[in-house]
């Protein structure tokens, strides 16, 4: 009889999985049980092997994904790097259970992935796109917005990165012009 | 880098293995579709039925019901409304058509005189040029093809008897578990083709959608300006003409011609005045005016985006290969082949640029 014990809770284990990472996950924070249920019966489960790509930079993209077990590398083509004839990609950062990432491509319009992302290990991620996000909002209104205003704060804290990391950047180009200038 | 390659190689023996599994099931959907009889025809009604009770179903899910009774509701209202309306129209309706049957041999006595009178002096134009009698061989064309007809009937009574249940009956489990049927062959497909066929099948859906409940906006326009103008006209068997241009209106570019052929010829064969002819023909060219002018422009051009000429030599190779059903689903089959070349085109070759 034991296996069968075994094997129930090692189900209720995986259900219970992705709904929590579910209900960690920020775009999905503010949703009830129910609601969460309903997401669960809309996002895909993906599983990648160790190396596998995920999705490669400019290619269409159209959503995002959570990870659920696993790492991520994502990567970047760098021109300089391709000129010296190295390694195309530059791994830019590494991401681990409960990451995100690709989430632009649930708002653009036939956008393009700005990165290459390819499994650092093997992996499971749940998968939510465009499609998915426009079915909920079709479906159930209310949930949508929930998930829609989510997503937009996530958008908006990075876009206020950026311009935080610009503005520094800038601070640092005319401190190295102005040393540039005091040393001439 | 031995390690790396072994995986990269498991990986690839993955995907095709994977591919060629969704590529069996569609293979193995395909098949049952077209060699069981009438299953494809079932199988094409339920879709539009889908299509036409979608927005209703998801408008009952928003407002909180669960998904199974916001499909099952419609289906029994539009059951009701069915029973309710033939209840109030079949009468009518099956008066007209038992008329029109014991009329029909008058009609054609009448048409046959008609022929008769002209066809001495076709004759005797054509004899000039040709040695043949049209008048003998119109009639041989006539009793071939009529007798075909009636050959046919029996087997195309038990066609459409049997397509009428199962239609209902798929489109309901279309409704209800659709979705998941079609997370479960997503499931499959392998992870360099997921987004890509994810997205595929999104647009094909919203295409298709749009499409057929276009043609049956068409559709209804058609009958409804149809059976005002013949009740106007106070042309007999209003109701009935009126249904056959509307459905017959579904089939492309000939279609009109063969809704307006039996007003035309119950006219003639009444000897009505050349007057109520041209009216009656006046009717069917509004509809299709209208047709033309607001729904095509307004409606059908957005959601399919063909030239002219691709949608002419569709419409004749779907006619080649499977006759009237080919011309019908034609189009929207011309476009999910284009947009399905479109975006592997995309995905294969652009996005390395």
């Amino acid at each position: 009889m034991n296996f069968l014990w075994e094997n129930i809770f090692k189900r209720f284990e995986k259900e219970q999985s992705i709904l929590s990472v579910l209900s960690k996950n920020i775009l999905f924070r503010n949703l009830n049980k129910r609601e969460l249920r309903f997401i669960e019966k809309i996002v895909h489960i993906r599983k990648y092997r160790a190396r596998e790509v995920i999705f490669r930079q400019n290619e269409n993209g159209v959503g995002m994904y959570i990870i659920v077990k696993g790492k991520v590398d994502i990567s970047v083509i760098d021109d300089i790097l391709v000129e010296r004839s190295q390694e195309k990609d530059v791994v830019i950062t590494r991401l681990e259970a409960g990451d995100f990432f690709g989430e632009l491509s649930l708002v653009e319009d036939s956008g393009r992935r700005s990165a290459t992302s390819i499994a650092a290990e093997d992996t499971v991620l749940i998968g939510f796109f465009k499609p998915d996000l426009l079915e909920i909002l079709e479906r159930s209104p209310s949930t949508g917005v929930k998930v829609v205003f989510r997503l937009a704060e996530v958008l908006g804290r990075r876009l206020k990165e950026t311009t935080d990391k610009i503005t520094q950047l800038k601070k640092e180009i005319r401190l190295v012009s102005e040393l540039q200038g005091f040393h001439k | 880098m031995n390690l790396e390659v072994i995986r990269q190689k498991i990986i690839v023996r993955e995907r095709r293995v994977r591919l060629l599994a969704v590529a069996l099931i569609i293979a193995f959907s395909m098949t049952v579709l077209l060699v069981i009889p009438g299953m494809l025809s079932a199988f094409l009604i339920a879709f539009v039925i889908t299509f036409i009770f979608k927005p209703i179903v998801n408008f009952l899910e928003r407002r909180g019901l669960n998904r199974t009774v916001s499909v099952l509701l419609p289906f029994l209202i539009s059951m009701g409304l069915a029973i309710a309306l033939s209840s109030a129209f079949l009468p009518k309706l099956s008066e007209q058509m038992v008329t029109l049957q014991t009329e029909i041999p008058v009609y054609m006595a009448n048409v046959t005189e008609m022929t008769k009178k002209s066809s001495t002096k076709l004759n005797n134009a054509v004899s000039q040029y040709y040695k043949i009698n049209v008048f003998d061989e119109a009639t041989a064309f006539l009793q071939r093809s009529s007798n075909q007809l009636m050959a046919n009937v029996p087997n195309l009574l038990s066609t459409t008897l049997s397509t009428l249940i199962l239609a209902p009956f798929f489109a309901f489990f279309m409704l209800k578990d659709g979705r998941s049927f079609i997370h479960q062959l997503l499931a499959v497909v392998p992870n360099n083709l997921f987004e890509l066929s994810l997205n595929l099948q999104f647009q094909i859906n919203q295409q298709l959608g749009g499409f057929v409940r276009a043609r049956i906006l068409e559709s209804a326009l058609v009958g409804m300006i149809v059976w005002l103008g013949l009740l106007l006209l106070g042309f007999p068997y209003a109701l009935f003409l009126a249904i056959f241009a509307g459905i017959t209106n579904i089939i492309p570019y000939i279609g009109p011609l063969i809704g307006a052929a039996p007003a035309i010829v119950i006219a003639l064969g009444n000897q009505k005045s050349g007057f109520v002819i041209a009216v009656l023909a006046a009717i069917y060219v509004v509809a299709q005016v209208l047709d033309m002018l607001l729904v095509i422009p307004l409606v059908v051009a957005k959601i399919v985006d063909l030239h002219p000429v691709t949608v002419v030599l569709a419409i004749i190779v779907g006619g080649q290969i499977m006759g009237i059903l080919g011309m019908i689903i034609s189009i929207p089959v011309a476009s999910i082949l284009k947009l399905t070349f479109t975006e592997f085109y995309h995905h294969v070759v652009d996005f390395r640029g």
